[in-house]
């Protein structure tokens, strides 16, 4: 009987259209995803979703990923679909009882209504990886994208995860309404399921245990990345993922997890006739036992005499009921049961994760910010989201069908009440609901922040957000949720096709780079809020949109409302007839007011997107690029005299987001050759009302579309001559753009840099640098960096092509309570016609690189006395609440100089100044004397006592800066970045470890380590040796910090600082040429001693790596003593920047240490027995070490100074005490 | 008051065609619309409720227009389609408080009022606070004639209020709805005839989309008096028989087929002659050009 029900299973599904549409569905959605990877649509996409450069589409790393996440996000509600219904089929045509009654077993029926369907759930995930092979095979795919065909790099995905998701999720579904007989369920599962799935790789990614943390998440994604995280391009090209313990376990857990629902589904599931179908179906009375006869009643019947009522049909009568109705339907939402389940899951999830994440996006090295009340609220909005919108889409289908469902419809439907009156109760119960909610956010938040000891509670910011900002959008896809269920007029069709919506729409414009936001629905300018500056100019372009949208909406609401299903008719034509007949005049003005408000607001946004701003989407930004590189990549490198002097007066005024200005450029020839012209860059969005040279000069060109002019001198300006350069301009916001908005200039937080004023000749860093989207626009490939042997490009630095040293002086004029700041010292500070104004002048040379910043401020000071005497002001300028780590910062920046001053030379300023800035950038950077630094990274840390202390860190960093960038500055050639960010990166740790010790670096160096061998395996182009980086932030930063603590502890602290002093002291505020790594080098070279210049090459030349670890660990005790035996394995690896790479001899100097615990203060920790570095030249061997007390805990490279492709398996306990 | 129905027609998509130009007068008192299942009674009562469109045709109770006026008809509508359910957690009371607040009865005494009246009338008053789940058939069947009453209803449309009723609530229900149908226009459609010839002072009969026959039930049944005959026969003769006679209806009775048939004179063949009935009428009218003989009312 089996074979006989999984064959009707299977036969019937055959017969059956939506099996098709389900697999057409699946197979178009493969075609579609391979197609847009395979560069269907234009490279850029396929780029970013391939991970570009050599990565193939269909290579097996991202047909794992992209199968698996689309298997996810579509296929589970397919799986839903052919897995929810086999068995409440049978219960919906009241089919059950002849299965029943068949000579059939629970078994029998179960397991072949399972399997059956199982098959074709299977069979539909499988048209995915078909579609997707497809599209490689499609005339229109870049070919570059395309590696070879093999079986396995499709297969494996499906064996490994998709299959066992199928069968893990189906189960699931399958059990649930078997058990329940609730239809509902069968979509709410796959939400529920997709919901519980992101939160489960949320929570794993928490982890700390990568074991742990892939085995839990039952998507496989986890394991997935946890497994491949380190792999180049050519391994993500080749290999498939490998069964091991990560991903074993994994399967192990789940599919047993799956066939413990199997059984209980078996067990729990009644397999009898007199079942009740569980759904309260409209009872007919024929299906109703007889009546007694009540023969005395029916004689007591009376002459009817009704009592007389009056009835009144008025507006406000409607009103009266329009309200019982909401209260009824909120009612009915609140109490019901999957209510109550989807919003606790949703709550429960939005505390745990904010509790489990510690705190907080914006969390830096494992250490938390404070619970300031937006990051509260961003969490919480982006974790409750989904719910909100399931929530919406559910209920607005239930609302809709509530009445037909029990078929009390027609009751309704014939009552004396406008049609108005069903919808907007319907919609406006849901909204309220939706509010009620919002309300739990707000109060969950508050918890959240009191549980974590805040209690700057922002009640009004609570309020704003949700209620103000929030709540609009969730009206807007509730309206959209209602006209479409109202349209499709099919309940479960219309959950799908708002799903459809719903993603086409947050997802699929932009795939198809639609990118303007009047062509989203319910979309905006985007908001983000700063303490510092609130939501500042972000408001009205926001509620613009909304506006604008809104009146959108009110359309669609209206149609709703006219399509509103009242009546039996359900054929379109009569639908349309009853529309017509319901346009009425109160409809006109309806439609008219909609439509006044759409057209007007998007008019509106219009004139301020496209005409008072440019509206580019970024393929016309690179064409704009393209065509400025052709049209004046001639003039690149042209003799052009240098800016010596800059002398600006500046008039910000933050509530107009704008500023004017004035200046003077001092330019010499510095070139050997006379130049007869001086090209001009200039800033094309700004007015300059006046360019003029102190010698007499024509615009020979002027190009107002690149803000490109040629002035030609009336006589040439010779070589060592000088000339003034005087400007006058004025920067204006107008309007609000598409996306973003310049937040350069807010009420409270202007800061914006020279890149606003003239500069000078072609600047070669504006120039488009990927090689596809070159040859796009017809480009030739472009070296990405110049090379370090380039002898032009080093004559200049990358921070200004147009300078080299400068003299800086500047007045800056401002609201008057705000305070100004540029480099240099405050000569005067006055108030001047209801402004305030500031006069600054530096006093050394500096570079052409400086902040403009103004804003509402507190100061903080503190002074730093010179080993020599000289007295060094610190100040710190924060925003009012904002004093958390303000003593971190100060300490930060006296160690900081003490340290540098006595190991690289003394600070050229007398002064340092940290500007807090809104957090619309969140770094801090480093100018003369002078560092803005984003009120997200640090201003809020919360730093505990374990944690790596950031505000510290990111102080010391910029610090260095000031030696390294603006006292070394290197040539515009491979390496720059070394000499400024690899240098204050090792400044930086310097001053940490002697603050908190070598435990807490090492903490750091860890996520060092991993950001470096995860983002390598996502090089582009070609991973280059440290020396050699071309603004790679994954070696410059990360790499640089792991080798420079490396060489440190190879060649000693204090040598390497002599070594570096020298080279100071030999190339700082040189003039052209400038120094490049390859002088550092030579003077680090000095101090190396022979046996260890291989670790320079290793590390600064060349790509090394090691795959060291301890295989095995056992010890004896003799007299007292304990000898260890350590079993290791050493793999050295020399990769040729393109991933490939080859294992080389080993005859290096490596760490093997030998730990016991002891009790320090109540905490256990790790005790040094034995610490040496010893020469390992066999990749395979074992290690002999003598140590006095009983050994716990064996170590090779334990702290990770090699870069390791896995840093875990270095270290080993010692568990076996051999017997011998 | 007058119902003046004119050439009601309407199809549906799927090509059936429920009403082909019906046409009615209906005064005050009951009305009765007999027919079998699928003739056309709901979806005539239907779109007498403003529930459905028709396709051509007019409809007007004196000056309203019930096709287009739709708002002004709901004012005065009782309606009690012919299958309904009810929310399963609400007792009949406050269901009832609820449909009289949305009849526009705004003022809280008139409606408790009138909500107890009916409750009283439909003998559901001991019940009130029961939940409409737990209602039998026949207690539903009364919630229902009960809310079509709330309010001042000039025009009652009841569809097949009886059908599956024991024929103590059929009676109680006959009672009911003739004691108020005095003095308004009550529609009530039915496959039953005892349901019209007990309570209706006109009727119609209405058969695939046509009205086949209307008038008061006591001259119709008077238009075929003399021409009923009825006679037993073996069942195998039936075949043979119809071939020769208009067979109105037959009846096992013991093996043997009681067999009644429509004549102008006597048949002969041991047919006697018997007084008619109005399901002779009905049967009749229904039957004209169907072979099929087995129809049996019930």
């Amino acid at each position: 009987m089996f074979k006989y029900i999984f064959l009707f299973e299977l036969k019937y599904r055959i017969k059956r259209p939506a099996t098709y549409i389900y697999f057409a569905i699946m197979l178009l959605l493969g075609w579609g995803l391979g197609s847009l990877m395979a560069g269907g649509i234009d490279i850029a996409t396929a780029n970013g979703l391939t991970g570009g450069g050599k990565n193939f589409a269909n290579s097996p790393f991202n047909l794992h990923q992209y199968l698996i996440s689309f298997g996810q996000l579509f296929g589970t509600f397919v799986v839903a679909a052919f897995m929810g219904v086999p068995v409440y089929r049978d219960f919906q045509y009241d089919a059950h009882p002849l299965f029943f009654t068949k000579p059939i077993t629970k078994l029998d029926y179960l397991g072949g209504r399972y399997l059956g369907s199982m098959v074709f759930a299977i069979a539909a995930m499988f048209m995915m990886g078909i579609g997707f092979y497809v599209s490689t095979l499609m005339p229109y795919v870049e070919p570059s994208k395309i590696g070879p065909f093999r079986f396995m790099s499709y297969f494996n995905p499906y064996l490994m995860s998709i299959i066992p998701y199928t069968l893990f999720s189906g189960t699931i579904f399958f059990g649930s309404v078997a058990l329940t007989r609730n239809q509902l369920l069968i979509y709410l599962n796959a939400v529920i399921i997709l919901v519980l799935f992101s939160f489960a790789s949320n929570l794993a990614n928490e982890l700390d245990n990568d074991l742990l943390a892939s085995i839990i998440d039952p998507s496989t994604g986890v394991a997935f990345l946890k497994e491949t995280e380190y792999w180049t391009v050519a391994e993500k090209n080749t290999l498939v993922l490998p069964l091991s313990a990560k991903t074993g376990l994994n399967l192990l857990l789940w599919m047993s997890i799956t066939a413990a629902l199997a059984v209980i589904t078996y067990i729990r599931f009644p397999f009898t006739q007199a079942f009740d179908t569980g759904k309260k179906k409209a009872t007919t009375p024929s299906a109703l036992p007889p009546m007694v006869s009540e023969p005395e009643i029916i004689e007591s019947m009376q002459a009817i005499e009704l009592p007389p009522v009056s009835q009144e049909f008025a507006l406000n009568r409607y009103l009266a009921q329009l309200w019982m109705l909401i209260k009824r339907e909120f009612k009915g939402i609140l109490t019901s049961p999957i209510f109550i389940a989807i919003a606790s899951i949703g709550v429960l999830m939005m505390i745990t994760s904010a509790a489990f994440s510690g705190t907080i996006s914006g969390q830096l090295f494992g250490t938390a910010t404070l619970p300031v009340t937006y990051q509260i609220l961003n969490l919480l909005n982006s974790n409750f989201h989904l719910f909100m919108v399931a929530i919406i889409i559910f209920y607005s289908g239930e609302l809709i069908w509530k009445e037909r469902e029990v078929s009390i419809n027609e009751l309704y439907d014939a009552l004396p009440v406008p049609n108005w009156l069903s919808f907007a109760s319907k919609l406006l119960s849901l909204l309220g609901i939706v509010a009620l909610l919002l309300g739990v956010i707000m109060v969950s938040g508050i918890i959240i922040q009191a549980v974590q000891q805040y209690f700057r509670f922002e009640i009004g910011l609570y309020l704003k957000t949700l209620f103000g900002y929030r709540f609009i959008d969730y009206v807007y896809i509730a309206v959209l949720a209602f006209f479409i269920q109202t349209l499709v007029n099919n309940k479960y069709a219309g959950f799908f096709v708002v799903v459809l919506v719903y993603m086409f729409n947050s997802l699929g414009l932009g795939l198809l780079n639609v990118e303007h936001n009047m062509l989203q629905m319910y979309s905006d300018p985007g908001l983000q809020y700063s303490d510092m500056n609130g939501y500042g100019h972000f408001t009205w372009p926001y509620f613009a949109f909304k506006l604008y949208w809104g009146g959108f909406f009110i359309v669609l609401g209206l149609l709703t409302n006219l399509l509103w299903q009242r009546g039996t008719e359900s054929n379109g034509k009569a639908r349309i007839h009853l529309l017509r007949q319901n346009f009425t005049g109160g409809s006109w003005a309806v439609l008219i007011g909609g439509l006044v408000l759409f057209i007007g607001m998007g008019s509106y946004i219009f004139y301020n997107t496209n005409v008072l701003n440019e509206f580019t989407n970024s393929e016309q930004q690179e064409e704009e690029s393209a065509d400025f590189e052709k049209k004046y990549k001639k003039y690149d490198g042209i003799p052009q005299p240098k800016i010596t002097s800059v002398k600006l007066n500046v008039d910000i005024f933050p509530k107009k987001r704008a500023f004017s200005a004035s200046g003077t450029y001092l330019l010499i020839n510095k070139s050997q050759v006379a130049i007869d012209s001086v090209h001009l860059n200039i800033d094309n969005n700004q007015e300059f009302s006046k360019l003029e040279f102190s010698r007499a000069s024509e615009a020979v060109m002027i190009d107002e579309d690149f803000g490109y002019r040629i002035y030609k001198l009336s006589q040439p300006l010779m070589p060592g001559d000088s000339i003034r350069l005087n400007f006058e301009q004025k920067y204006e916001t107008r309007g609000f753009y598409n996306s973003g908005s310049n937040t350069s200039f807010v009420y409270n937080g202007t800061f914006f840099n020279h890149g606003y004023f003239p500069s000078i000749g072609y600047d070669r860093n504006f120039e488009l640098n990927d090689k596809e989207i070159r040859e796009k626009h017809g480009l030739a490939e472009r070296a990405r960096f110049p090379s370090i042997d380039d002898t032009v490009a080093q004559k200049f630095t990358l921070i200004s092509h147009d300078a080299d040293w400068i003299d800086f002086e500047a007045t800056v004029s401002t609201e008057p309570d705000q305070i100004a700041i540029v480099p240099g010292y405050l000569q005067k500070e006055w108030e001047e016609n209801g402004r305030r104004y500031f006069h600054y002048k530096m006093d050394s040379k500096m570079v052409k690189f400086y902040s403009i910043v103004s804003a509402r401020y507190e100061v903080k000071r503190d002074v730093w006395q010179a080993p020599d005497g000289r007295e060094i002001n610190l100040e710190i300028y924060y925003h009012k609440p904002h004093d958390y780590n303000l003593d971190r910062m100060m300490v930060g920046m006296k160690k900081s100089l003490e340290y540098y001053t006595q190991n690289f030379g003394p600070y050229q300023h007398r002064q340092v100044r940290i500007l807090e800035f809104p957090r619309y950038a969140g770094f801090a950077q480093s100018f003369a004397n002078t560092i803005p630094y984003s009120e997200a990274v640090g201003f809020i840390a919360d730093v505990d006592e374990e944690d790596v202390d950031y505000p510290y860190y990111i102080t010391a960093h910029e610090l260095g800066h000031q030696w390294w960038a603006h006292q070394v500055i290197g040539g515009a050639v491979q390496g720059f970045q070394f000499l400024s960010e690899t240098m204050s990166q090792y400044s930086a740790l310097m001053v940490m470890e002697k603050e908190f010790g070598p435990e807490n670096i090492q903490k750091y160096l860890k996520y060092e380590m991993d950001t470096y061998l995860r983002q390598r395996t996502a090089e582009r182009v070609e991973e280059l040796p440290a020396l050699l980086s071309e603004n790679q932030l994954y070696i410059h930063y990360n790499k640089g910090s792991v080798i420079m603590y490396a060489l440190k502890d190879y060649i000693g602290e204090d040598s390497l600082n002599a070594a570096m002093k020298r080279y100071v002291a030999a190339v700082k505020f040189q003039e052209p040429p400038y120094t490049t790594t390859r002088d550092w080098k030579r003077y680090v070279e000095a101090v190396t001693p022979d046996s260890m210049k291989y670790v320079l090459t290793d590390m600064f030349e060349t790509i090394t790596l090691f795959d060291n670890q301890v295989k095995d660990a056992s010890y004896t005790e003799e007299n007292g003593r304990f000898k260890v035996s350590i079993a290791i394995e050493a793999k050295k690896i020399r990769d040729n920047g393109k991933g490939d790479e080859t294992e080389i001899a080993l005859n290096d100097y490596i760490d093997v240490a030998v730990f016991a615990r002891e009790k320090v203060e109540g905490d256990w920790k790790d005790k040094t027995l034995y610490f040496e570095k010893q020469k390992i030249s066999r990749s395979v061997d074992t290690l002999t070490v003598w140590v006095d007390e009983k050994p716990t805990k064996v170590g090779f490279d334990p702290y990770n100074k090699l870069i390791d492709r896995k840093p875990d398996d270095n270290t080993r306990r010692i568990t076996v005490k051999k017997d011998n | 008051m007058q119902l003046t129905i004119n050439g009601l027609s309407k199809t549906y998509p799927n090509g059936t065609q429920a009403l082909k130009g019906v046409s009615l007068e209906i005064s005050t008192g009951m009305f009765g619309l007999l027919g079998p299942n699928g003739a056309g009674k709901s979806t005539l009562m239907r779109t007498l409720a403003t529930l459905q469109e028709a396709d051509s045709g007019t409809a007007f109770l004196d000056g309203l227009d019930l096709l287009k006026d739709k708002k002004e008809v709901r004012k005065i509508l009782g309606y009690l389609p012919q299958s309904f359910g009810v929310y399963p957690r609400v007792s009949a009371e406050e269901m009832l408080d609820h449909f009289a607040t949305l009849k526009g009865i705004h003022n809280s005494r008139e409606r408790k009022a009138i909500v107890e009246a009916l409750l009283h009338q439909t003998n559901l008053y001991n019940d009130r606070k029961k939940m409409l789940g737990k209602f039998s058939g026949g207690m539903k069947q009364r919630f229902g004639i009960a809310q079509a009453l709330l309010g001042n209803p000039k025009l009652i449309i009841v569809d097949e209020p009886t059908a599956g009723l024991d024929p103590a609530e059929r009676h109680r229900f006959h009672n009911l709805l003739s004691e108020i149908g005095e003095n308004i226009i009550v529609i009530l459609s039915t496959h039953i005839v005892e349901d019209v010839s007990d309570l209706c002072r006109n009727m119609a009969i209405i058969h695939k989309g046509d009205v086949v026959l209307s008038g008061v039930p006591s001259d119709l049944i008077a238009q075929v008096n003399g021409k009923v005959w009825q006679t037993v026969i073996e069942p195998e003769t039936l075949e043979t028989l119809s071939s020769q006679v208009k067979v109105i209806s037959t009846r096992h009775a013991a093996g043997k087929l009681r067999v009644r048939v429509f004549s102008e004179s006597n048949p002969g063949q041991g047919f006697e002659s018997v007084s008619p009935d109005l399901e002779d009428v009905y049967f009749l009218h229904i039957k004209t050009g169907e072979t099929q003989p087995n129809l049996i009312a019930g």
